[in-house]
């Protein structure tokens, strides 16, 4: 195992931590974008760039997206009231 | 429930797993290693037998094909699904105004925002169908090519903002691209049956080894996902920002406007 893969395992065990431990939900759905970001780069390193593909946007970008409109939109919500 | 009570089960469930957890751990190949016969039989028989050199989509849309049906009416269904959910008359029109978040101000965008947008946007739209299009030569394929083209055609949000975004991508086309695609993958599985082989059978002429338009049938379930792809995500993100626009009088029964 090459130093480039240990160094990319440790980040994704980084910002998985960095997941779990982030309380407020729109800082979480941020440190949820850079896990997603640093998977890609794990499944470029290991050679399947087709998984990275999908994890760059869908991890990183597609599914953030979803979670920070909702979070938008309860706030609005709840600012009617 | 109290703390105590959760670090209990906690520490139980804990006890219960970690031996199998232990085990498995200690049993698996090794780092790298592939015990499993079925990568090596398949990168011997795809560029023999469908003239293809990515494997996966060689396994993807041939060899295993029907799973792969199933999987795109998974994502018809969940896109369907937030459709019917999302539904409502809020943000449909352009001129909807965004809604307001009590104490968090609507920044103007940047000059350098709209600029990279511009620059990047059609870049990651052509990249998005380069992928697409070499599904069977190149890693990638209809459903890498498409998540990438939706997320070039999502920044166009951020560089136009929401009415210049909903006048360039209209839902009513990424409807039929869904529909379509998913159609398409369909009838590609029925046209071999019409010459009495089985559901899905590579009928069409396998190409040269290689070359964009290898693989046979291949190709044309591999533009049925793409479609399906890039229109599903497309009308995923339309329908959640619609969410993000301001209720108004009338839009949605059981809402009230802001």
């Amino acid at each position: 195992m090459s130093v480039l893969l240990a160094m990319l395992f440790v980040l994704v065990a980084a910002s998985g931590t960095g997941v779990v431990l982030s309380r407020t939900p729109r800082r979480q759905v941020l440190a949820m974008a850079v896990n997603g970001l640093v998977l890609a780069l794990l499944f470029m390193a290991l050679q399947a760039p087709d998984v990275a593909f999908s994890e760059l946007v869908v991890g990183a970008a597609a599914l953030p997206l979803l979670f920070l409109v909702v979070l938008a939109s309860i706030k609005m919500d709840r600012g009617a009231r | 429930m109290s703390r105590r009570l959760r670090l209990l089960l906690f520490t139980l469930a804990m006890l219960c797993t970690l031996p199998a957890v232990g085990r498995i751990a200690a049993h698996m190949p090794r780092f790298g290693a592939h015990p499993l016969p079925y990568g090596d039989a398949i990168n011997d028989a795809a560029p023999r037998e469908r003239h293809v050199t990515n494997m996966v989509t060689a396994v993807n849309f041939d060899y295993r094909g029907f799973d792969t049906l199933g999987e795109e009416f998974m994502l018809l269904c969940a896109v369907t699904g937030v459709v019917v959910l999302l539904r409502g008359a809020r943000g449909q029109d352009l001129s909807a105004e965004p809604g307001e978040v009590v104490g968090r101000e609507i920044a103007d965008r940047a000059d350098a925002t709209v600029l990279l947008c511009r620059a990047i946007a059609p870049l990651i739209v052509v990249f998005g169908i380069y992928v697409a299009l070499h599904a069977t030569v190149t890693p990638g394929g209809g459903f890498q090519g498409g998540v990438i083209v939706a997320s070039g055609l999502l920044l166009l949000y951020l560089g136009e903002g929401y009415r210049g975004w909903r006048r360039l991508v209209r839902s009513r086309l990424f409807d039929a691209f869904e529909g379509g695609g998913a159609a398409l993958f369909v009838a590609a599985g029925l046209a071999p049956m019409l010459l009495g082989r089985p559901f899905l059978e590579n009928v069409l002429p396998l190409g040269q080894l290689r070359d964009m338009l290898s693989g046979g049938l291949m190709l044309v379930v591999n533009a049925g996902v793409a479609f399906a792809v890039v229109g599903g995500f497309t009308l995923l993100f339309i329908e959640f920002m619609e969410e993000t626009r301001a209720v108004r009088e009338g839009d949605d029964p059981g809402e009230h406007p802001t």
